[in-house]
């Protein structure tokens, strides 16, 4: 004979039959020495059970559904990354393979003992050379900064057609604050002879770029991904004229509040060339050139009469107000 | 090892979606009395449930438990979202249950819903807790307990102690 459950367990059981579906009959059947206490016991279960007999539409349901699938169906696009950074071995592999293509490439593109490019250094700097090298800023994150010195080594004029060689000259004005040199407002770092012909690139060499954050007033280094800068733009150096390059730096905001970055970019938008004739001080060469001279001279390309003390203006320690043409938008 | 066995949840918990989906809603229901509500809390449960599924343990509590966990969580985050709010909650006695097919069965559901609600807001916490995930949800004693961090001994004890409250509130007679 079997021993007589404790009637706890007895309405346990019989409250998950009748979640399964069974009747209370049923229930009374198994346990006649219970019965009397377990009826009522039971009713106000089914009573309880009707009262919240509420069934989802299915509407809300199909609704639910899909909205269920899809987050399913994006997580396991996750899990497809998740599982190749899980394999170790595989990720290991792709790398191998995305270096060797990548070694593959560079050895059918470059040949293996190529002859570097000859590089030509332009001894001296020249008032009445005919090049300028002047340096803006295209304003961006620019008003972060009470001060931002960028401190470069040398440039370099990449020479197109058949006598491909860089063209090399150490500027007068190694270092520039570019807090002071927004949108229109150029530099001049640089004039000088360079050999007439086609150019195809302009090369910075950054050496350093510190500033101080307004808000903070920390000192912020400014990393560069390498210590170059370059843009790739076509211009000419035209006999009798006076050819004056503008390299547009810009500084931008990378990140979220908590990890943001700052990053030095070359703005080829903005860079470009301007020319004039040879006779005449090009703009932004003049230490106290007005606006409105410098728009005179660089609307019209025609030969104007440059202020009378600029003429001798060798280099432009402090920075000469523009407008954009003046600037050397791209022109040829 | 691992992934294969995420994916055995994913599946286990789809599985569980056509069963538990209603029975979560009705939780819902019994504890807001908005079914509008209770229908997006079950939806939301199973969103929940996938997000959080790589913490789910296996050999803890199961899965059916785990959910009516996220439920309770649910509920109680919209409980509070609604007196925050200010959101007038429509209260359970005021629930209009629309059955146009039968005006009057539908109204003594209602009343008979009203009669429910005030019998268990009698209960304890855990007595009512413990009626809505036996009776309404369908989850075992044991499993109840798991979820309170109760043995099923005292989740049986609760539940006789609550449903003699509810016979005598419900005025059913004895045999």
């Amino acid at each position: 004979m079997m021993p007589e459950k404790d009637f706890d367990v007895v309405l346990d059981e019989c409250v998950d039959r009748l979640n399964r579906g069974e009747n209370i009959a049923a229930c009374l059947a198994d346990f006649p020495q219970h019965a009397a206490e377990l009826e009522p016991l039971l009713k106000a279960m089914t009573g309880t059970k009707t009262a919240f007999s509420f069934t989802p539409s299915a509407d809300a349901k199909r609704t639910a559904r899909e909205r269920f699938h899809a987050a399913m169906a994006k997580r396991r696009e996750t899990s497809f990354w998740q599982n190749l950074f899980a394999h170790r071995f595989a990720l290991t592999a792709a790398a191998a393979v995305i270096v060797v293509a990548f070694a593959a490439f560079l050895a059918f593109r470059t040949p293996v003992f190529q002859q570097p490019t000859p590089t030509i250094t332009v001894a001296a700097p020249n008032a009445e050379g005919n090049f300028a090298f002047l340096v803006s800023d295209e304003v961006n994150a620019i008003s972060d900064f009470s001060d931002l010195k960028v401190t470069i080594e040398k440039v370099g004029l990449l020479q197109g057609g058949n006598s491909s060689q860089w063209i090399e000259f150490t500027p007068e004005v190694k270092e520039f604050d570019l807090t002071l040199l927004p949108g229109d407002v150029t530099q001049q770092l640089w004039r000088g002879n360079v050999p007439e012909g086609a150019y195809s690139k302009v090369v910075i060499y950054v050496t350093a770029v510190k500033g101080t954050l307004k808000v903070s007033g920390g000192a912020l280094d400014i990393k560069l991904p390498s210590n170059k800068l370059q843009i790739s733009i076509p211009f000419q150096v035209k006999a009798g004229n006076v050819t004056i390059f503008t390299y547009d730096l810009t500084v931008v905001k990378t990140g979220g509040t908590r990890n943001s970055k700052y990053l030095l970019k070359p703005q080829i938008a903005d860079s470009g060339v301007n020319q004039q004739p040879a006779l005449q001080t090009p703009p932004g060469l003049s230490h106290n050139k007005t606006p409105a001279a410098a728009s005179s001279a660089s609307h019209n390309q025609t030969p104007a009469q440059p202020p009378a003390s600029s003429h001798n203006q060798t280099t432009a320690a402090a920075p000469a107000a523009l407008p954009d043409q003046a600037k050397g938008k791209p022109q040829n | 090892m691992r992934l294969k066995n995420e994916a055995g949840k994913e599946a286990r918990l789809a599985g569980l979606y056509d069963e538990y989906f209603d029975k979560i809603a009705r939780y819902a229901y019994a504890r807001i009395g908005d079914r509008t509500a209770a229908e997006d809390i079950a939806g939301e449960v199973f969103l929940k449930a996938l997000e959080s599924l790589k913490h789910y343990e296996e050999r803890g509590l199961p899965m059916e438990a785990w959910l009516f966990k996220i439920a309770h969580n649910q509920v109680v985050d919209h409980l509070r979202e609604t007196t925050k709010t200010k959101t007038k909650t429509v209260p359970i006695e005021t629930v209009e249950i629309i059955d146009k097919d039968d005006p009057q069965t539908a109204a003594e559901t209602n009343i008979e819903m009203q009669r429910v609600t005030l019998a268990m807001k009698q209960l304890t916490a855990d007595q009512a807790e413990v009626i809505r995930l036996r009776f309404l949800s369908g989850l075992s004693s044991r499993e109840v307990g798991e979820m309170l961090g109760k043995n099923d001994g005292a989740v049986r004890e609760m539940q006789r102690a609550a449903m003699e409250k509810m016979r005598k509130l419900l005025n059913i007679e004895e045999a």
